[in-house]
């Protein structure tokens, strides 16, 4: 039970990192980003590739873990320049339809330069890990914990210590305001859209070791849970979404470890969507989100 | 009349198939207050978002200073001493006051940094109420004090000319009239105004010169004093009802 | 098109799709393989698909990111029933129809309460709960990995080769075309539009929102689900993976590209989808395995050029002459004359509608308070309008005049007090029913569906007296065709009194403004409510088009003995046309009286102006 509780902060923080992102592309473009998901896996292929002794590079983990948030940053760059920047006129579902279209297309992407056998990227650290408190706690849980603990706080820090990142809470609160006060809402844009496709890359490198292997759509299932914890945040409040990821995490952890043995499949899900509705019906701004005027 | 802050001449704009302004024409001198007046729809608002940047100009000119700013995005305005209070005084309510202040001075701090501890003490010192109020957020004050907090915005921008946007509507007559003192202060500070109102009372407290719109264009401009005040209630509708006249 | 050659084209189409499969496969195989068959079909299916998703999405606008949901209900169902207990196909068509949409009417619940993106979320999440949880629950698929779905077998005769089965396909998705064209000339598709532009308005015009919401994904899931059916039995095989996020996310790019509530925008769209691999090995065999990868491009670079979708496009290029006549024409910003306003009968069909002889009241408000939050915005306000008078309803800004507007329409919460309608208590009536008792209101903002032509926004504004049932709908029953054709009729005479021939098929949008108002205007009268109630009918209305309008209201008084409630910033207007006032300010009614009471009334000055005002405002 401890042992799922720990595996479910662990998941938990990773789905935060990804809710994150949805939250702030969401805040900046009123935006459901479905492509975020898939620049994780993207991410990974790349970060295969770079570590992969046999079929690849064979340079270290960190190498390639870099070289994966380099990818990731980049893909997110072109497409907010190429697409998103152009549709400044456009209706957020058109906008959200191209997302969709950058997903598509990155899912095909990796098919057809890597195929559909599924990858195994080594961890970046083996090992059994320290027992704390009569828990055991792998090296890559402890990686997970901290990083995403990291950035988290890192990102928190620079939104509201900096010029720029008040600026990008600014224009999420009020484009036009931000506007009058010299905000450049262009650079904003970037700035959330680069970032977001960078949080994709971290989470995806940090789940990737809890599962061993990934195919293309690696990170779907994960998206969605991520934007179940975005929702349970409220969709527009970046502390709600790191802790709608921890309770999402928790559910879904302990539910699976409850209901080994239980006939009933996909349970923890079930739980996940359960939770969803449920704090909709009964608080449709979700937990720490503001009501929608 | 020294050279204008603001000179706008001949500016048409509209929304999709519908034009607002038909021809707007109009000045406000170096620490003047104009004060725009007309009914519901006469285009007081349109104006003054075109000659912030938010809404573009379909025909003629906005020129800031002297320098023609008709094709400047918002943004670039501000660095260039315009500063914008909009209807409903849209603070930031998610950040604290301070953040709000601090934001206000985002062109300023990419200027010069060294001038933003001189000019948030100023705007404090005028607002006693945000010194009180630092670390609250922006979301969480009266209406009142949000008005307080958007003027203080703007003046962080350390302006040559402020747009206000119907700075009354809403306010308890308490804050309204705190807001006149307010904004009368920053007037005596030499900041040049371009102000919409509905509250007649209030705009003329405050005015240098009036202009009255109609229709999208100004039909009538005059100094305070010389206001023709037939003129100015016929065209607000509103002579009847202060005459206790009938039809 | 007149309703004898419609069918005619239709028969042929239906013999066609029929017949031409089949017989080419025969006679000539070259042209048309088993393999292009099956891309045909599958292309057909994923036509099938997209109109579900356009119904619920393009016309009603509730998103669903889970459509793959409801498809994987169809083919399961129909599987099972065909392929374990042998029942035969239709069967398995029919019950894959009930299910799906019996499973999207639960979905469709908590729409009742979301919105947006919110709601969406939720059909995604569902989708997975489809995908790792229903789809594996053992029994379903018998510990093998999916559901095996045999052809169907008609007497000797099964439709093994993919060409016979791209004929039923076909003949299915023809059906399918047709119910869905019923939706769309009849009142649901009206509804369903009206909410998805409006929920205020819609209500306002007597659409029961909630009721329409649910038919939507009701009608939107039995769709999903024949089309699961048809998809399922095409490929033979389904498992849980093959209605996955990708495919229910590529639907709903599809009914973007294709054009929101386009039936044949998304019908292209969708076979374009289905057949892109054929398309483009037919333009470079080098392209064969980068068509997925091609078509997301494609995706992208369509929406980033077109995002109003090729439909939107086409309609856009359609209208943009109409529109510049509009707007160079006409009116360039608001028309300067008010035209002669619709002055029709009541309906026949209107029985619930209350009756007052005039001078009696027709709408007695007693005691109403309505709170926001803290703030009190009507306060203990009563009020009583008189049948056959023009009532005016003044005070200054925030004084809490179009709340109490909302509060009679229904759109706000009272913490207290009650309305009547001519004697009937109206307070706990949803906004649709209060306007089938007769109750009409303009907008401050216009309350028109501005993707609607005027011609559809009319007939909307009639949905409380076109009563036919669902089904009579979906059938195009005689029924609904007479009915239907009575409101055409009653929508062409308004058009008509107020000169709009010319725009009549123009969407509300590209009005001017001022054309807008008296379009909508003409929606409130179209009914020939008992009251009338009109939010600033003047705002941005050109001084001679004011005065007109006073004339054209005493004219609705003195002809058809109308009753108006109004509220209006353009004192002189009120004045001039009331027979009585009230005056509000600060939720409370400050005067009551005639226009030369209420102009004598120093405390309305006072309201009016602010602070203590002198009697001359200026020094």
């Amino acid at each position: 039970m401890s042992q799922a509780l720990v595996a479910g902060v662990v998941v938990g923080g990773i789905y935060g990192l990804m809710a994150l992102g949805i939250v702030l592309v969401y805040k900046g473009a009123r935006v459901l980003h479905f492509g975020q998901g898939e620049i994780g896996t993207l991410a990974l292929f790349v970060a295969w590739w770079v570590v992969d002794e046999r079929q690849g590079l064979g340079q270290p983990w960190l190498l390639g873990a870099a070289a994966a948030v380099v990818a990731a940053a980049a893909v997110s760059l072109v497409f907010e320049r190429l697409v998103v920047a152009r549709m400044v006129e456009a209706s957020r579902l058109a906008i959200g339809v191209a997302t969709v279209g950058l997903l598509l297309f990155l899912f095909s992407l990796e098919l057809k330069l890597w195929g559909a056998s599924p990858k195994y990227l080594a961890p970046p650290i083996e090992g059994l890990g320290p027992r704390v408190a009569g828990l055991h706690v792998s090296p890559t849980q402890v990686l997970a914990l901290v990083s995403a603990a990291a950035i988290g706080l890192g990102l928190t820090a620079f939104l509201r210590r900096t010029d720029f990142g008040l600026g990008v809470l600014g224009a999420a609160q009020d484009p036009a305001a931000a506007r009058l006060v010299g905000v450049p809402l262009a650079r904003v844009s970037v700035f959330t859209w680069v970032v977001a496709g960078v949080l994709a890359a971290v989470a995806a490198l940090l789940v990737e070791p809890t599962i061993g292997v990934f195919t293309a759509g690696f990170m779907t299932r994960f998206f969605v849970f991520a934007l179940a914890a975005a929702l349970i945040g409220g969709l527009t409040s970046l502390p709600g979404a790191f802790a709608g990821g921890i309770v999402v995490g928790i559910l879904d952890q302990t539910v699976q470890y409850w209901s080994l043995g239980v006939p009933v499949p996909g349970l923890s899900v079930l739980a996940v969507f359960a939770l969803i509705l449920l704090v909709l019906l009964v608080r449709p701004q979700g937990l720490l989100g503001r009501a929608a005027a | 009349m020294s050279s204008p802050i603001v000179s706008i001449k001949g500016l048409r704009a509209g929304f999709g198939p519908t034009t607002v302004l038909h021809g707007v024409d109009l000045a406000v001198g170096p620490a003047e207050v104009a004060v725009l007046l007309g009914l519901n729809g006469a285009g007081k608002s349109v104006t003054l978002r075109v000659a912030a940047g938010l809404i573009p100009a379909w025909a003629g000119t906005v020129r800031l200073g002297g320098e023609d700013v008709t094709t400047l995005p918002a943004e670039a305005r501000v660095g260039r001493g315009m500063a914008h209070v909009t209807q409903g005084r849209h603070v930031f309510p998610g950040l604290t006051v301070e953040e709000n202040l601090r934001l206000g001075a985002y062109t300023l701090r990419r200027r010069d940094r060294s001038r933003y501890a001189a000019v948030l003490d100023s705007v404090l010192d005028r607002f006693p109420r945000l010194a009180d109020r630092r670390r609250q957020l922006a979301g969480t004050m009266s209406g009142g004090e949000q008005a307080m907090l958007a003027v203080g915005r703007a003046l962080m921008a350390n302006p040559r000319v402020i747009l206000v946007d119907e700075p009354s509507a809403g306010l308890a007559p308490a804050a309204a009239d705190a807001l006149v003192e307010t904004l009368r202060g920053v007037h005596r500070s030499g900041v040049a105004m371009l102000l919409v109102e509905q509250n007649v009372t209030f705009a003329l407290d405050l005015a240098d010169t009036v202009h009255v719109m109609r229709q999208g264009t100004v039909v009538h401009s005059a100094p305070r004093q010389r206001v023709d005040q037939d003129r100015l209630t016929a065209e607000l509708g509103i002579g009847r009802l202060l005459k206790g006249g009938t039809r | 098109m007149r309703p004898a050659r419609r069918q005619v084209v239709v028969g042929a189409v239906v013999i066609a799709a029929t017949v031409l499969p089949p017989l080419v496969s025969r006679v000539a195989p070259g042209f048309l393989d088993e393999l292009l068959a099956l891309r045909l079909a599958q292309a057909a299916a994923f036509a099938a698909m997209a109109l579900s998703l356009n119904l619920l999405m393009g016309y009603a606008g509730q998103i669903s990111l889970g459509h793959g949901a409801l498809l994987a209900v169809g083919a399961y169902t129909s599987g099972i029933l065909t392929g374990r207990f042998g029942l035969p196909f239709v069967a398995g068509l029919a019950a894959a129809a009930v299910l799906g949409g019996a499973v999207a009417f639960v979905v469709g619940l908590p729409a009742l309460r979301l919105r947006g993106l919110y709601l969406a979320i939720t059909t995604l999440g569902l989708l997975l709960v489809m995908q790792e949880s229903i789809l594996q629950i053992p029994w379903l698929s018998r510990g093998s990995a999916g559901v095996a779905l045999p052809r169907p077998v008609a007497g000797d005769f099964v439709f093994t080769r993919n060409a016979d089965f791209l004929a039923l396909v076909l003949v299915v998705v023809i059906v399918l075309w047709l119910v869905d064209a019923n939706v769309t000339r009849t009142r649901l598709g009206r509804a369903f539009r009206g909410l998805r532009e409006d929920e205020q308005v819609a209500a306002s015009r007597g659409v029961d929102v909630a009721r329409h919401k649910l038919l939507a994904f009701l009608l939107s899931g039995a769709m999903a689900g024949v089309a699961g059916c048809l998809h399922g039995h095409l490929l033979r095989f389904v498992d849980s993976r093959t209605y996955d996020l990708n495919l229910s996310l590529l639907l709903v790019a599809v009914v973007v590209i294709g054009g929101l509530g386009s039936r044949l925008g998304v019908v292209l769209a969708g076979v374009g989808f289905g057949l892109l691999p054929e398309i483009l090995r037919a333009i470079t065999p080098a392209a064969e395995g980068w068509d997925h990868l091609l078509g997301a491009a494609l995706l992208i670079v369509a929406m980033a050029r077109h995002p109003e979708g090729v439909a939107g496009a086409i309609t856009e290029a359609r209208h943009a002459k109409a529109a510049r006549q509009a707007r160079a024409g006409v009116a360039e910003s608001a028309p300067t004359e008010i035209p002669r306003l619709p002055e029709l009968p009541r309906p026949a069909g209107a029985a619930d509608r209350p009756a007052v002889a005039p001078g009696e009241a027709l709408l007695e408000v007693r005691d109403l308070t309505v709170r926001f939050g803290g703030l009190t915005a009507v306060d203990h306000a009563s009020i009583s309008v008189p049948a056959g008078r023009i009532v005016g309803l003044i005070g200054p800004n925030g004084a809490g005049k179009t709340t109490l507007f909302n509060a009679v329409g229904g759109f706000v919460r009272t913490a207290s007090g009650t309305v009547h309608l001519g004697g009937q208590r109206i307070d706990h009536l949803p906004p649709h029913e209060r306007a089938a008792r007769g109750l009409g209101r303009t907008f401050q903002r216009v309350g028109l569906a501005r993707d609607l032509s005027v011609r559809e926004n009319l007939l909307l504004s009639q949905h409380a007296i076109c009563r036919y049932s669902a089904v009579a709908a979906l059938g195009f029953l005689p029924g609904a065709a007479r009915t239907e054709a009575e409101a055409g009729e009653r929508a062409d005479l308004a058009i008509a009194a107020i000169g709009f021939e010319r725009f009549a098929d123009m969407p509300a949008k590209h009005l001017s403004g001022g054309m807008q108002r008296i379009v909508e205007m003409a929606c409130a009268l179209v009914t020939a409510p008992e009251l009338l109630l009109l939010d600033e009918p003047s705002a941005g209305m050109a001084p001679g088009a004011v005065e007109n309008l006073a004339i054209r209201l005493r004219d609705l008084r003195d002809a058809l003995g109308r009753t108006l409630l109004l509220v209006e910033h353009n004192v002189p207007l009120v004045l001039d046309v009331c027979d009585e006032i009230w005056v509000l300010h600060a939720g409370r009614v400050i005067a009551h009286g005639t226009p030369d009471e209420i102009s004598r009334d120093p405390t309305v000055v006072e309201a009016y102006l602010g602070r203590n005002v002198p009697a001359e405002p200026v020094s």
